[in-house]
């Protein structure tokens, strides 16, 4: 408590410094946020709007705000340093600041409002759309976070605090300029594993398998809404705007009164809702019209708007059509979005669905497309180097790749199998020494020489399986229990580069090969080897996802790679994390310029 | 008999469904035939007198155990770039259309219309796939395969739904809800397809659908992997012909859907009900 007032004190003295660019953590919540209070002046304030106890080491009560953004808003701090010159304030503890708390709560805190976007279908842009709003309203400085309460998705990511979210979510987060995404935006995640069993994750931690009758019968009645009416009252209490994103279609009406991915979320958030609808396939007045009136009034009467999406051609072609069916449903069309080309990591699987490359550069990385492919957005940053994606289904598409990559799968053991079958496997071993190939995860665990599922943990009977064998490497599927953590360190070869993933695994590897990375330790964690390499044979494995993301261990691979005599890499380095932001950009552009702000801002209550 | 296949968007399966119900008809005691009055495609096939059909209509037509003949597609649309579409009817260049010259839809009609004739005469049921949706509200007074054909035949209809991209109800039911009310008894029956799963958990959104457009649900079909390639460039197939007969590869394809459908209780039976009017 002493070295926080210390700290309060020089804030204090300093007064009102807005956003500190200089720190080496700015920003630590939320682009443009106040520095001013760095350490907050309240503390312990014991507002549970605005915090929570938990759990000390030694089983004691510590007040927690590290997801207070309230201390961090430029009103709130310019508000609270007047209070502070006027009263003569010098001192951290006064007790002044216990009215100066009150007043400025009672001023400026506002829970915060809800919108849905939700779709006609899947793949109808709501992910999008969302990421777009979450922008737009940033732009426009707003605190927004994105929400969906249940996601169905092979693609995830891991919070600061490790835990497991959708890919897609994680995004938006940083679409609305938030540094730390946490689990609270997506608390429920499904994980197939099959064609109607998946594995429910609760607040980004595995909580147990489901299949479809029993995730509507028991999780969804019992844990389920709970879960969802808690986590957006926890954003509503932080963030100014909360952007809800649907799942497929809001008018399912066989599961209706369960689905607590769309409008029973909206009605727990009280939000008002807007359909988007893609028109490339057709129908999209049918289904639009369709989506709506298959709702109970109740639901109905929350629809404010309609946006048609991904048109190519002219918008004047359809107007005869929007302007009939605004009438038909009495709810505007807020725009026509057009088709527009954006360098966005793809939400799920379906995105590869007859998907045989991507990009269009020299040279030809070879991507093993298992049944189970998960976590492919891995390899996205591979196209800002001159570079052609293959997915890869059999041994016959693998010849001519200048390098090959083995990606995350959600079943390492099921999958390796199919590799075995497709003759896949024997396929990538003969390119031994030929070309550079990289594994990353599961893909990492069937290079090595035994996997080792003799509990049948992973592959659900007890097996024990000679791996490719690249790697003198053991895998052992040892308990259930997964390993989810954020990782940043170094690469053990070439130039030493920062590397920076994301490790969300089952099963241990041990491995007497020269290791690939090291890994910072921080807080209480030792840094440690991960990885394998054989550089004499250009072999690479990892647990981190996101491997690529950083030019270094990417350029490094690619310099390793010979096409048409030339490397794969460009000159000029990109980097992967300002790419997404300028496609972030772009895409609020393009939705900002498409829609009828005003309305939408209508719809938020803002403004007019 | 004659009935109509309509989808509720492009891609939700049309032309295979009635590729299906052509193998079925033909391998149990009918003599079927298919028929798209019009299509938009640049995917053509030219049948032994020296005309041009749509592709999808020669595998139809082969899937009847006939050879493909141009009143099985009477008008094709193939376009040409810069705004510009070639007419072909009958299997032979017509015109050019554009903006500046629009299709003459009366000549349009009259030529369906005559070939549809034609070729009910020769055979006992005709199988008429759609086009797109039918309801595409900008599109339809120009409409010549859905809506074009039921007000000209008034042939009794089927609407196909793609159930894979969610949503499949709100479309059957929006395009049934914007069919102009005079056609909207044509409208007969419907069809869920690409499911995958079990399909009881459907039971409730497909009674509700019966109960509020009264069209009856034919049945759920499961999702096929297709190893023969798809009408048009919208839907990317990963199919492709296997083994040294690819017209055998392609029935066989074709028999397995129907003993799927067969299998999940599809109600073919129903189909010919509505086909019979």
């Amino acid at each position: 408590m002493d070295c926080i007032k210390k700290k309060v004190n020089e804030e204090l003295e300093r007064g009102w410094i807005g956003c500190n660019r200089d720190c080496e953590y700015n920003p630590c919540h939320f682009k443009g946020q106040d520095c001013t209070f760095c350490y907050c002046p309240f503390y312990p304030c014991g507002d549970t709007d605005l915090g929570n106890n938990i759990t000390g080491r030694r089983g004691n009560d510590i007040w927690s705000c590290t997801d207070c953004l309230f201390i961090h808003r430029t009103d709130v701090c310019r508000h609270i340093c007047s209070e502070v010159e006027r009263l003569g304030i010098t001192e951290a503890g006064d007790p002044r600041f216990k009215d100066i708390f009150r007043d400025v709560k009672e001023r400026f805190w506002r829970r915060g409002r809800a919108l849905m976007v939700v779709g006609a279908t899947s793949d109808a842009g709501k992910s999008l759309m969302v990421t777009a709003l979450c922008r737009i309203l940033l732009r426009r400085g707003y605190l927004v976070a994105p929400f969906k309460s249940q996601n169905m998705s092979l693609n995830s990511r891991v919070t600061m605090y490790g835990c497991e979210i959708a890919m897609i979510q994680e995004l938006q987060a940083r679409a609305a300029g938030l540094t730390n995404p946490d689990a609270h935006m997506n608390p429920i995640l499904l994980k197939p594993k099959g064609d109607t069993v998946s594995q429910v994750m609760v607040l980004g931690q595995p909580y147990g398998d489901y299949d479809v009758e029993h995730y509507y019968s028991d999780f969804v009645p019992g844990p389920g809404r709970e879960i969802v009416a808690e986590n957006i009252d926890f954003l509503k209490k932080r963030y100014d705007f909360v952007v809800m994103e649907g799942a497929g279609s809001p008018a399912e009406i066989n599961i209706y009164d369960v689905d607590i991915a769309n409008m029973r979320a909206a009605e727990i958030a009280d939000a008002d809702v807007v359909l988007v609808v893609n028109v490339e396939w057709g129908g999209s007045f049918a289904y639009a019209l369709g989506t709506v009136e298959l709702m109970p009034e109740c639901d109905r009467k929350r629809v404010k708007g309609i946006i048609l999406n991904n048109l190519r051609g002219n918008p004047a072609n359809i107007m005869p059509g929007v302007r009939e069916i605004e009438e038909r449903l009495g709810i505007p069309v807020l725009g026509i979005v057009p088709h527009t080309r954006l360098d966005l990591p793809g939400e799920d699987s379906q995105s590869l669905r007859g998907l045989r490359t991507k990009g269009d550069g020299r040279a030809v990385v070879g991507v093993i497309r298992y049944p189970r492919i998960a976590n492919f957005t891995d390899l996205d940053p591979l196209l800002l180097e001159d570079v052609t994606l293959r997915f890869v289904q059999t041994p016959e598409e693998l010849e001519g790749v200048d390098a090959v990559v083995l990606p995350g799968t959600k079943n390492t053991v099921v999958d390796y199998l199919w590799m075995r079958e497709t003759g896949l496997a024997d396929a990538v071993a003969a390119l031994r020494g030929r070309v550079p190939v990289m594994g990353i995860c599961g893909g990492y665990q069937m290079m090595g020489r035994v996997l080792d599922d003799s509990l049948g943990i992973e592959g659900g009977e007890p097996r024990v399986l000679d791996g490719i064998g690249l790697f003198d490497n053991r895998t052992v599927f040892g308990e259930y229990s997964k390993r989810i953590t954020q990782d940043s360190g170094h690469m053990a070869i070439g130039d030493g580069g920062e590397v920076t993933g994301y490790e969300l695994h089952m099963g241990v590897t041990e491995t007497s090969e020269k290791p690939l990375f090291r890994i910072d330790g921080f807080v209480a964690r030792e840094a440690w080897d991960e990885g394998s390499v054989r550089e004499d044979e250009m072999l690479f494995g990892t647990y981190l996802h996101g491997v690529f993301d950083r030019p270094s261990f990417r350029r490094h691979f690619l310099s390793l790679v010979r096409c048409e005599g030339g490397s794969a890499v460009r000159e000029e380095p990109r980097d992967y994390v300002q790419s997404i932001e300028e496609n972030l950009d772009k895409l609020a552009d393009a939705v900002e310029q498409s829609l009828d702000m005003d309305a939408l801002m209508g719809i938020l209550g803002v403004g007019q | 008999m004659k009935v109509l296949v309509l989808g509720t968007s492009s891609g939700a399966g049309k032309t295979t469904f009635t590729a299906m119900m052509c193998r079925y008809l033909s391998t149990h005691g009918h003599d079927p035939a298919p028929f798209k009055g019009s299509n938009l495609s640049l995917n053509s096939y030219a049948t032994a007198d020296g005309g041009e059909i749509g592709m999808g209509q020669a595998f139809q037509a082969w899937a009847c155990g006939s050879e493909p003949v141009t009143d099985m597609n009477p008008v094709l649309l193939k376009p040409s770039g810069n705004g510009r579409i070639q007419l072909v009817l009958n299997g032979r260049p017509h015109s050019d259309i554009s903006r500046e010259s629009p299709m003459d839809k009366a000549l349009v009609l009259r030529t369906v219309h005559e070939a549809f004739d034609r070729l009910s005469a020769e055979h006992d049921i005709v199988v008429c796939e759609g086009s797109g949706s039918p309801v595409e509200l900008n599109l339809m007074e120009r409409d010549v395969a859905n809506t074009g054909l039921m007000r000209e035949l008034s042939v009794p209809a089927v609407i196909v739904g793609d159930i894979e991209r969610g949503g499949v109800f709100a479309a059957i039911y929006g395009t049934w809800r914007l069919m102009p009310e005079e056609l909207r008894p044509l409208l007969k029956g419907f069809v869920i397809n690409r499911f995958r799963g079990d399909a009881s958990i459907l039971g409730p959104g497909i009674e509700r659908i019966e109960e509020l457009t009264g069209m009856r649900c034919l049945g759920v079909l499961g999702y096929e992997f297709l190893r023969f390639p798809e009408e048009d460039s919208l839907s990317v197939s990963d199919g492709r012909f296997e083994g040294d007969d690819p017209l055998q590869a392609y029935l066989d394809n074709l028999d397995e859907m129907v003993s799927h459908a067969e299998g999940s209780g599809f109600d073919f039976e129903g189909f010919l009900e509505i086909a019979r009017g």
